[in-house]
């Protein structure tokens, strides 16, 4: 019954030795001797010379230099400097396009925020979207138009444009503009009137993550392309087939914050929404499933068949008499997956992410049947945040080999590195008389354009989107421009005659085509104001002309048997890098992948019965050949897997990703960050398929051989251990460290306490600490959190967290702050998975204070452990008094030699130097920000005015921050709840973080056996 | 008896070296106490005229100092309020006005040169109207008050427990040129905040919280 008798695991090698393994896990630092003892050696040499210089500089050594204080000639209202300010904006991160706020300190944004009142995203920013304020500090984005490979004046290059496209127009040739989705209606537009002048010209679209055989399908059973917008709050039953929609499908903020809803098992009445996951990798939302069925990539089309034939038998309908083959999926696993869903009819919700129509048709029909189409997913308010069309991408691509094509404009993406045949379509590429890319960097498309007209960041310019039809947003700068980039929005209207700047373009569309789909304000200058001000309005949505279902487009899918012992490829997108464009943010590339928490790197996942199969070991280089080419990747056993399966991340081995040569502290020692070809991981899209008009992540078959070398993975889940080792502890049992509860367990009230300890009565101070006044504590939802990491950048854009390279973290010195602990229960080839946030837990009895010679970190009084920099020595035993592994040491003075990327520090955050100890300060820095607040405005603190900055970014709400002591607060009222339990309770150090027990649907170990 | 008297010579000589030392050194800080800074200003501002003899209220010119942790140096625009029309000394203006009458003709507009720097920065023309052909310069003035950069102040906190500003700053109404008076240690502000907390601030019972991460983080 207890969930505390499960064995939670973190990597295979604990699986097998029943404990963290090897001196890893068993001490705080890896350390490797630099010498031989018994000679003087670098760092004998280094004291002498420090000594002297100490010396040197002590006796040299009077006034500190002089600063200048330059304060502003005319101080605009409401700008006060040292207050932050924010601007509403739209995340440039990804084409989901959630709502931003973007913080801004002495006229620079330094922080991006979700927009709370958002109705799309509500308020949470993912990961990606967090680290993009990087992309505005980016010394090596370009900074002004290029013509021929040489810097040149924007006149210039856009009179040689403006006279190659009219010669075009005269000779009626083709011009094509090739775009990502773009969800802002302005520059659609614009890009139409520009291209309205040309007999022959086309916008094509195309996602590097497609969804185009969704728009597809609706094109044939509901006669308009359109993507429906999916209401994951409404769904008390989810079936996904390989869809990641809590990851990197279409809108994840959205979606984990709508399913984290249909999730709270506190809300009243209590919700808990059903979820079953069919995929054949580990996927974020896979690990989040109450149920998951690992198939084979063919069988994953056959199961949703064999799900519509019975959930049309339920309704009657003739309309798909059987399928065709057995079911994948065992027999009874779909009956009751078909139950379920025909009982929450017009509550349910099927997705889907297969790269095939006809399975998006069956998805359709599903839904249709359902009676899903109007409640779940919404298709007269749809969503605009995929608009790819992979059928004319190919005819695109077609016609630039056949060199069709006189004029080509390329905005947002990087087709030679996204694409498989990227080698022969740059070849193509070259030869295209009039090839304009609007790329921010020199990318592997980019530097064979003859023009680069390089568009501004989103946030320096003026922008709009419209994400989901009905809620139209604005995009302001936060920022001066800091080159001579100019908006994509301006370049298109300067190539069609029209001079105007970006501010004007938008607020002219706006007025003509915005403005009158609204009734609420009868002023456009109102109207305009309320909404630059908010980030958003709300108008009437442009439905699409929808015909009712068509059954007849509907068939069976023809399933491919699965081929005998081969094995087959699935390409996928990474929480960090969804596709190459974020290639050049080290933030992303040191995140740690939510499930397999490696880093800067992508890798060939294999299952574990698969890797012991082919004698493969982690780190082993395999090769790996499918559709006619080859690629070397280290191997990375992934528990959980698909024993077929061979499942490798897209957007890594971009040529912008060479600049991490230098990452990492420079030092004798020091290795790589960067893999044998130069760059971060090696691209996999050459290995894409391109069939039956869309592009295929599954490409099929791959044959997998050893390449007989081996490269270091950076893979941080061995790291920060809160397990004691075998040999350190031969009696003890498993820490309690996550517990989970079931439903029924949580309903008849049998959830509290339940095997866990009994705090001890003994108190390190007795009388002479009492909180008084504030006690600041966090109760984070385990059921709730997802995983999804976006904390983790969160922590580290707010904090000044800096970037180590690959070498430090193989070497356990990972900076973050907060960390996600995922870990395993069960066999390794049928994994229930576990997402814990960990960071400091401002321990009431914390027991690194007590070890501190020098009192560096001593305890407040108002519950913070504090970490004082200027008083640290940097002995570490804090860190290894820490129970929780929270605590990380600045071994070297972190680069901070970028100036441009020194913008983004957070001014209200010391910048830490070596030496010296940190750890999360639950953003004592926003405490003392509202508290100063509070008093100037002469009025208490309110409950919840206080957000850090981890529970600022999470969609899910997972992570609750307060005060204690107030009887009243959030907080207070999550830590009574049934489910609340400290971490390591036994040791009696009282924890101020509070974790919720994750809430399963069924009972371990029995009920409903999970299918391996 | 030579090695004797090398002692003494020795001795004596050290002795006075070190009456030397002392004498010179006292002045000299530990590294980091910039006690006593007075540097020399872009603009030769009057801390004495104007908050000293004119009474011009200290948050006139410094007002983020209520709503901010940076009490901030005053845009060039808060000097116009007043400069628009004072251009110079009340003196020099009266002696042109007695030379005018004198030589019989109409008093020509007399600018001090410190406030033509100001005028200078804010571009504006012999009116005092923005001149369009010249771009506005902002003023370099040389900090005096400086804290490390892992200490975080908040004047809007201490502002608005009615902590005077003297109570940090020293009589900046009778200088002439802005001189750090205190040394700006930890000993000196935590001293103030257990003395506030004992004694309150003006009448004004509260809690100067002495945590480290008031001030560290």
């Amino acid at each position: 019954m207890s969930a505390d008798n499960k064995t939670y695991w973190k990597s295979l090698e604990e699986y097998e030795q029943g404990g963290p393994s090897g001196e890893r896990a068993a001490v705080e630092f890896v350390d490797t001797p630099l010498r031989d003892l018994s000679e003087p050696g670098r760092r004998d040499f280094l004291r002498a010379a420090g000594f002297a210089f100490a010396g040197a500089a002590l006796t040299g050594c009077g006034r500190a230099p002089v600063e200048r204080v330059i304060p502003m000639l005319r101080q605009p209202e409401g700008i006060t400097p040292g207050r932050p300010y924010y601007y509403a904006a739209v995340c440039g991160g990804c084409s989901a396009s959630c709502g931003v706020l973007s913080k801004c300190r002495d006229g620079r944004p330094i922080k991006l925020e979700g927009n709370p009142e958002h109705p799309v995203s509500k308020g949470g920013l993912c990961a990606v979207g967090q680290a993009s304020l990087l992309g505005l500090y980016d010394s090596l984005r370009l900074q002004q138009a290029m013509a021929r490979g040489r810097s040149a004046p924007w006149r210039e290059v856009d009179a040689e444009i403006s006279r190659a496209l009219d010669s075009f127009r005269k000779q009626r040739r083709a011009v094509r503009v090739l775009t990502q989705t773009i969800t802002g209606p302005a520059l659609s537009s614009q890009i139409s009137t520009f291209l309205a002048s040309f007999q022959d010209a086309r916008h094509v679209v195309y996602d590097v993550l497609s969804a185009s055989p969704i728009l597809d399908a609706h094109l044939r059973t509901h006669g308009a392309r359109v993507l429906p917008r999916y209401l994951f709050t409404k769904a008390a039953v989810i079936a996904s087939f390989d869809a990641d929609f809590l990851g990197t499908w279409i809108s994840p903020v959205e979606f984990t914050a709508a399913y984290s809803a249909a999730r709270d098992v506190d809300a009243q009445p209590a919700r808990s929404s059903w979820h079953i996951q069919f995929e054949s990798r580990m996927s974020l939302t896979g690990t989040k499933a109450d149920r998951r069925i690992k198939l084979a990539p063919a069988e994953i089309p056959a199961a949703l068949e064999h799900l519509a034939v019975r959930i049309a038998r339920k309704a009657g309908s003739a309309v798909l008499p059987g399928a065709g083959s057995r079911s994948p999926a065992p027999e009874d696993v779909m009956d009751d997956l078909a139950t379920r869903l025909w009982n929450a009819r017009g509550r349910s919700l099927v997705v889907c992410g297969l790269a095939s129509t006809d399975a998006q048709v069956l998805c359709n029909l599903v839904n249709h049947l359902l009676g899903n189409y109007g409640s779940t997913l919404d298709v007269d308010a749809p969503s605009n945040q995929k608009q790819g069309n992979d059928r004319e991408l190919m005819a695109l691509v077609d016609e630039i080999k056949a060199g069709g094509v006189a004029a080509l404009f390329i905005h947002g993406l990087n087709p030679v590195a996204d694409l498989p045949g990227g080698e022969e379509l740059a070849r193509s590429l070259a030869r295209v008389p009039l090839l304009v890319s609007l790329a921010p960097h020199l990318d592997e498309t980019s530097s064979l354009a003859r023009y680069l007209c390089p568009a501004r960041d989103p946030l320096e310019t003026w922008g709009d989107s419209e994400p989901v039809a009905g809620v139209a947003a604005i995009s302001q700068p936060a920022i001066r421009p800091l080159g001579q980039a100019r908006p994509a929005i301006e370049s298109f209207a300067r190539w069609s005659g029209v001079d105007a700047p970006a501010y004007e373009l938008v607020k002219g569309f706006w007025k003509e085509r915005v403005y009158p789909r609204q009734e609420r304000q009868q002023s456009f200058d109102v109207f305009w104001k309320k909404s630059v001000e908010v980030g958003f309005a709300l108008v009437k949505p442009q439905s699409p002309t929808l015909k009712p279902f068509d059954l007849s487009v509907v068939k069976p899918i023809d399933v491919v048997p699965p081929s005998g012992n081969g094995l087959a490829l699935v390409l996928y997108a990474n929480v960090a890098m969804p596709d190459g464009r974020h290639a050049y943010n080290p933030w992303l590339q040191e995140l740690p992948d939510p499930v397999t928490k490696a880093v800067w790197d992508n890798y060939a996942s294999l299952a574990p019965a698969t890797a012991e199969r082919l004698s493969l070991k982690n780190g082993d280089v395999v090769r790996l050949e499918a559709s006619g080419t080859a690629i070397e990747l280290p191997v990375l056993i992934q528990p959980g897997q698909h024993e077929q399966v061979v499942a490798v991340a897209l957007g890594y081995g971009r040529s912008v990703s060479a600049r991490f040569a230098g990452a990492g502290p420079k030092w004798l020692e020091r290795r790589p960050t960067l893999g044998p070809n130069g760059k971060v991981g090696v691209n996999a899209a050459p290995l894409i398929g391109w069939e039956n008009g869309a592009v295929q992540y599954w490409p099929g078959d791959v044959k997998v051989t050893s390449a007989g070398k081996r490269q270091l993975l950076a893979v941080t889940q061995d790291h920060h251990s809160l397990t004691v080792p075998k040999h350190l502890d031969p009696g003890g049992g498993p820490r309690p460290i996550v517990q989970e509860t079931t439903l029924g367990a949580l309903h008849s009230g049998e959830a509290k306490h339940e095997g866990a300890h009994t705090p001890s009565e003994t108190d390190l101070w007795p009388d002479d600490h009492p909180f008084t006044g504030h006690r600041w504590a966090m109760a984070i939802d385990l059921n709730a959190c997802t995983g999804c990491s976006a904390c983790v950048i969160a922590c580290q854009v707010e904090n000044n967290v800096p970037v180590t390279g690959k070498d430090e973290v193989l070497r356990n010195r990972e900076m973050h702050w907060i960390r996600i602990d995922r870990y395993y229960s069960g066999p390794p080839d049928d994994v229930e998975v576990a997402h814990q946030p960990m960071m400091c837990q401002h321990c009431e009895h914390a027991p690194c204070e007590t070890v501190c010679p020098v009192l560096a970190t001593v305890h407040s009084a108002e519950g913070l452990s504090q970490q004082i920099y200027n008083r640290c020595v940097g002995t570490r035993y804090c860190a290894n008094n820490c129970p929780f592994k929270t605590r990380r040491f600045n071994w070297f003075e972190y680069s901070r030699e970028d100036r441009l990327a020194n913008l983004a520090l957070n001014p209200d955050v010391t910048v830490r130097s070596r030496g010296v100890m940190e750890k999360c300060s639950f953003c004592v820095q926003r405490i003392q920000d509202a508290r100063a607040e509070a008093k100037r405005q002469n009025r208490a603190l309110r409950d919840g005015e206080i957000q850090t900055a981890c529970q600022q970014s999470c969609s899910a709400k997972a992570i609750l921050f307060g005060d204690l002591n107030d009887p009243k607060s959030k907080v207070t009222e999550r830590m009574k709840s049934k489910r609340t339990y400290r971490v390591l309770e036994e040791l009696n150090v009282r924890p101020s973080v509070g974790y919720l027990k994750i809430v399963r649907h069924h009972e371990p170990g029995k009920g409903e056996g999970r299918h391996g | 008896m030579n090695s004797r008297l090398l002692t003494i010579v020795l001795a004596t000589g050290l002795f006075f070296s070190a009456l030397y030392l002392l004498t010179v050194a006292r002045p000299v800080h530990l590294p980091g106490n910039q006690q006593d800074y007075e540097p020399v200003q872009p603009v030769a501002y009057s801390h004495r005229l104007h908050a000293g003899e004119l009474q011009v209220q200290c948050l006139y010119c410094h007002f983020n100092a209520e709503k901010s942790r940076h009490a901030g140096v005053p845009p060039a625009a808060v000097c116009m309020n007043c400069h628009t029309m004072v251009t110079a000394s009340f003196g020099a203006v009266r002696s042109e006005e007695e030379l005018a009458t004198k030589e019989n003709r109409k008093p020509r507009t007399i600018v001090s040169p410190e406030l033509r720097k100001i005028y200078d920065a804010l571009a504006l023309d012999a009116n005092r109207k923005p001149d369009p052909a010249r771009t506005p310069q902002p003023i370099a003035w040389t900090r005096v008050y400086k804290l490390p950069d892992f200490v975080y102040f908040d004047h809007r906190a201490h502002v608005n427990a009615g902590v005077a500003c003297q109570t940090c700053h020293g009589p900046v109404e009778t200088m002439e040129r802005l001189r750090q008076v205190p040394d700006l240690s930890m000993g000196w502000c935590v001293n103030c905040h257990r003395e506030a907390t004992r004694n309150g601030v003006g009448g004004k019972k509260l809690f100067a919280s002495i945590d480290c991460s008031t001030c560290h983080y």
